[in-house]
């Protein structure tokens, strides 16, 4: 069981996950969305209309901090963060890399064994390494030459350790990604999300309560509606 | 840019592209939910000042909690990289390499912000928001007799038990105005934690 968990936990998908801001807050968005609503639930000092309801709103939150996460962060902090390090970092011998995805890829090939690069399941990480990725500081050696070899120079691709070494895991270049994902999340989720829940929750949850109201003041007088509503207050104060 | 500005810049990113770990993203967030958001709720001049005051006090406490939860697990939890990697160690001895420490290490923090995100903070907040708010709420009470005293002591009174001195058999606006304030009430409720 321990060599199963440990092996887990050392995988390169594993390591590729802790090592990326994005997938690390979906990770942790997805589950406050099913731990914060299931936790309001089995809370024993409110009544359960209550429960019921910061639960539900709980849960379409976090549901729209995934919506807002997936449509933000990817294309505009991520993607528009890279572009704006390369222009800064123009002189740090960068390579070309087009977009935040191909170099996400590279990145992703070299923490694998050179064997493991080549198999099938790896080939669309691969085909994103195209022949024009050059490596400035190194002659403008091909990058995918440091991932897969050279048949014509008789060489194989590299191990995660000597590229490490020699400065080709473009660290530069991977955190201004990491950075700037950083900074879309917090933008993201501290004003944008709060912002668009005040506009798109609050009515739908309102109009889910009033119903319910509604359909509990018919079945019972007024006087009894009255001591209700003051339970209610007393245990929410 | 600035050559200072620039070299702090660069380290950061050269720091971060080396080892970029689970917990940055997600201290970050609770960092700034803690500061923005009592900020915002504090900015909104629809609702009145004392509701205002407990509903950005509430938030910002829920933001401190998650903030030292996920420090705490995140420590607590690199104690144990030392013995798992011995006893991973000890069980496949026929092993060319041992385990690298510092891939079980990424990957125990990872786990940790896990199990903070899912279970740690939703319960810490269960058992210590409401005792603490109550707390808070018992203060403010106080605050608000005092002042009563002084203007009139009718204004402070819940518009329930006014409604209930006044009218045995609720009218409709009643009912309505009722409705209002469970439903506020209502949505005072919950960790209103989210990202």
């Amino acid at each position: 069981m321990i060599t199963s968990f440990v092996n887990a936990i050392t995988s390169n998908t594993f390591q590729t996950i802790a090592q990326n801001t994005d997938a690390c807050v979906k990770i942790e968005t997805g589950l406050k969305a099913v731990g914060r609503p299931a936790f309001t639930l089995m809370d024993k000092n409110t009544d359960k209309d209550t429960r019921k309801y910061a639960a539900v709103k709980e849960f379409l939150y976090q549901l729209l901090c995934f919506g807002i996460y997936i449509a933000v962060i990817p294309p505009i902090f991520k993607n528009g963060g890279f572009k704006l390090a390369q222009k800064i970092f123009k002189n740090e011998g960068m390579p070309a890399f087009k977009n935040a995805k191909q170099m996400l890829a590279y990145h992703h090939l070299a923490y694998m064994k050179p064997e493991e690069r080549l198999l099938p399941k790896n080939k669309k990480f691969l085909d994103l390494i195209d022949d024009k990725l050059t490596n400035p500081k190194d002659n403008n050696t091909k990058l995918i030459e440091y991932l897969v070899g050279n048949k014509e120079k008789n060489t194989t691709g590299l191990h995660k350790g000597t590229m490490e070494k020699q400065g080709k895991m473009f660290d530069l270049a991977k955190g201004s990604i990491e950075l700037s994902s950083i900074i879309g999340s917090v933008v993201g989720l501290t004003i944008l999300a709060p912002e668009i829940s005040h506009l798109i929750l609050h009515p739908i949850m309102n109009t889910l309560d009033f119903k319910e109201e509604e359909t509990h003041q018919t079945s019972s007088n007024g006087s009894e509606n009255g001591v209700n509503g003051q339970k209610i207050l007393d245990k929410k104060a | 840019m600035s050559g200072f500005f620039y070299n702090k810049l660069k380290d950061l990113c050269i720091s971060l592209g080396k080892h970029n770990d689970a917990l940055y993203a997600v201290l970050a967030i609770a960092m700034f939910k803690g500061v923005m958001r009592p900020t915002f709720t504090m900015m909104d001049k629809k609702t009145d000042h004392q509701s205002k005051k407990y509903a950005a006090f509430r938030e910002g406490l829920t933001e401190a909690i998650a903030f030292g939860s996920y420090l705490l697990t995140h420590r607590l939890i690199q104690f144990a990289v030392v013995p798992l990697a011995r006893a991973y160690n000890k069980v496949n001895k026929n092993q060319e390499k041992s385990i690298s420490l510092k891939k079980l290490q990424n990957g125990l923090s990872l786990l940790s912000v896990c199990l903070t995100a899912g279970i740690i903070i939703p319960v810490v907040c269960n058992l210590t928001l409401k005792p603490i708010m109550d707390g808070v709420a018992g203060f403010n009470n106080k605050k608000g007799k005092k002042n009563n005293t002084k203007l009139d002591i009718k204004e402070n009174e819940s518009p329930l038990t006014q409604m209930q001195m006044y009218s045995p058999k609720l009218s409709e606006n009643s009912k309505r105005l009722l409705n209002t304030v469970r439903v506020t009430s209502m949505q005072n409720y919950g960790m209103k934690v989210g990202g």
